[in-house]
């Protein structure tokens, strides 16, 4: 698809509430609102925000566990957001899962099971029965890189080389497996190049340029729908914070951090969204006005909704009545 | 009526399962061109094409996952493990991800999806082609059966493939063409979670499963000519188990012994022992026996394999310590 004037303006809407939903939900955690703990996805939105947007509503998509942006672009409620994260009664898992299992099969995301990688071999699976069923969708799957050094990263990229099955993969490529840097993970010059091993293209763009992430998308997204099999994107990107809120993330250089936070995304795509004339002031601090009570009322909601029931953990074990 | 063999009553069963519906897929090592190491899955790719019968690459974890994947977009895949043995690369696709898939996404999503595991020893095959692994996937979510007759081995597959949970189909290779029986040419189903009584007896309960469910009814023959009339049952379906069938039996026969090749310590029979100790503990006459494989690994060398499974002998020695209790 190409980009309308609007498009642009709705994915600058996403990508905003998408980061002051994280940051709210990581502050909320800090203070002791609800349980568990929190992978906050800040500095990496881009990466899951223009993917989601471009594809169709019941294209699968089989998440990590760093994907609020996939589950807002798609149009869940942010209610039912913040309730999976305060692991209410209403949450998509019904508060089975720990914070930010972010998954919503109403909405076509897989709620994840959040072991590294295996979410892969999955959403390939799924593209089979596309393929079998002749159905017009694709499946897509987010991983970071650590993901890519699993077995089921390679099994998977394999297997749907082989068949040219209509699936892309996504890597976050944020250089760090929780604390291991990315040179302790691969000897590899980057993700990408793993790709040509499957028989498919791999490619890889700066993840925090919203136009970038785009365009390796529309085209692996083509090329997918009409045939011509799988596409490996890597999308280089930096989570500003640790693995997940209890990790401080000593491990990473200040400066390192720093200059990263200078290539955020969001303030990249809005200078060009100005430069354009498609986004000004005014219409800025309506969007901020907006989310800022979307989201009040979304947690406000989430907090005095009710918790699951104890007996909750019974049900739905099987599917079957045995 | 017709004659079939443990082995044919599976690929009969695979054959009318893809004929009937056309969302049934078959995919593992060696299943399509070859048509099954065992020939399990011969004709199927003839019949119905690459697309429905996929010989895939050596990858378990991939088998696996890719068909939670099929099944969520609207497939029914009959996955083969070439032997159980293989099964472990894929165990966390099996245990961390379809068994819990259902109940993670509150209900929503199932995983109809069917995975054959030849297994079992007796056929000389050493360490990684003999195993019993029945016990690794007692699960919440996943369900495990292990047919024991040709009739059986038709009616669970179909069961299984028409069920809406994933299910481990455990069948075992020493059976495969020793056993035939007729079964019914119209179909039928056997239904998970019911155990059958192999043979009525009335002092003591053998409860077992596969190769061993035939040398507990070779026991049992060998046991009623010293005037021990024992029951035989047949569990079919390993996991959640038919505790109404074992309970109502061992509450009659009030002595049980339970028979498996997998290694004693963490089989199934100590859990049928500690539900049995918990539950009908007043109504036992004598402590539960388990007569299992021993704690190693499973050996090649005959005299070994022979030493380690247990044979018609040692299950008659442990029933009459049972019923000497």
């Amino acid at each position: 698809m190409e980009l309308t004037r609007e498009d642009l303006e709705r994915l600058y809407d996403l990508l905003l509430l998408t980061r002051t939903l994280d940051d709210r939900l990581r502050r909320l955690f800090r203070q002791g609102r609800f349980e568990g703990t929190y992978f906050s996805a800040i500095g990496q939105e881009a990466t899951t925000v223009v993917p989601t947007y471009l594809l169709k509503k019941d294209d699968f998509i089989g998440p990590a566990h760093r994907e609020i942006g996939a589950m807002i672009t798609r149009g869940v409620p942010i209610r039912e957001v913040v309730c999976q994260v305060y692991a209410r009664k209403e949450s998509p898992d019904g508060g089975k899962m720990h914070p930010c299992t972010f998954g919503h099969p109403r909405y076509h995301i897989l709620v994840p099971a959040t072991l590294m990688a295996m979410q892969i071999p999955v959403a390939v699976g799924v593209a089979l029965g596309y393929r079998n069923h002749r159905r017009d969708n694709l499946a897509v799957t987010f991983f970071g890189e650590g993901a890519t050094c699993k077995g089921d990263f390679h099994e998977a990229l394999n297997f749907a080389g082989v068949h040219k099955l209509p699936v892309v993969f996504i890597c976050q490529n944020n250089f760090y497996a929780e604390s291991v840097p990315l040179r302790l993970q691969t000897a590899a010059e980057d993700i990408s190049v793993r790709a040509v091993a499957y028989g498919f293209p791999g490619v890889s763009v700066d993840g925090n340029d919203v136009l970038k992430v785009y365009e390796a998308c529309r085209e692996a997204f083509q090329r997918a729908r009409s045939g011509g099999g799988p596409t490996l994107i890597e999308c280089t990107t930096y989570r500003w914070y640790g693995h997940s809120d209890i990790d401080l993330a000593p491990y990473r250089p200040q400066e390192e951090v720093e200059a990263w936070k200078k290539k955020d995304p969001i303030p990249r795509f809005k200078r060009y969204l100005f430069e354009e004339g498609i986004l000004t002031e005014e219409k800025e601090a309506e969007i901020i006005r907006r989310i800022a009570a979307e989201i009040d009322e979304a947690i406000d909601y989430a907090e005095n909704s009710p918790r699951p029931d104890p007996e909750d953990v019974l049900k739905d074990v099987y599917a079957t009545a045995l | 009526m017709k004659e079939v063999t443990y082995i044919q009553a599976i690929n009969d069963a695979l054959h009318e399962e893809m004929e009937r519906d056309p969302s049934v897929i078959i995919l593992g090592e060696d299943v399509g061109i070859y048509g099954g190491v065992f020939k399990a899955t011969y004709g199927l790719l003839e019949k119905f094409g690459e697309e429905r019968v996929i010989d895939t690459p050596i990858a378990e974890s991939m088998i696996i996952g890719v068909s939670v994947g099929a099944a969520l977009s609207g497939l029914r895949p009959v996955a083969e493990i070439q032997f159980a043995d293989f099964i472990s690369p894929a165990f966390d696709q099996l245990v961390q991800q379809a068994a819990k898939l259902h109940w993670r996404n509150n209900g929503a999503l199932n995983v109809p999806m069917t995975v054959r595991c030849p297994y079992g020893g007796g056929v000389g095959g050493g360490v990684y082609h003999s195993q019993s692994v029945e016990a690794w996937f007692q699960i919440p979510g996943l369900i495990v059966v292990s047919p024991s007759t040709p009739y059986d081995a038709k009616g669970l597959l179909k069961a299984a493939i028409r069920c809406e949970d994933p299910v481990l189909y455990f069948e075992h290779k020493k059976l495969y063409r020793s056993i035939k029986e007729e079964v019914p040419e119209e179909e039928y189903i056997v239904p998970i979670r019911k155990a059958r009584i192999a043979r009525k007896g009335k002092d003591v309960t053998l409860i077992s499963f596969g190769l061993m469910l035939y040398r507990s009814l070779e026991a049992a023959l060998k046991l009623a000519e010293e005037g021990i009339e024992a029951e035989v049952i047949d569990l079919r379906t390993l996991y959640p188990m038919d505790k109404e069938t074992i309970f109502d039996s061992v509450g009659r026969t009030r002595r049980a012994v339970v028979i498996h090749e997998a290694p004693k310590m963490g089989g199934i029979g100590g859990e049928i022992a500690a539900m049995l100790a918990e539950e009908l503990f007043w109504k036992l006459d004598a402590p539960v026996k388990r007569i299992a494989g021993l704690d190693t690994p499973f050996p090649f060398a005959p005299t070994m394999e022979n030493y380690y499974l247990p044979s018609t002998e040692k299950i008659v020695q442990g029933v009459r310590e049972t019923c000497e209790a």
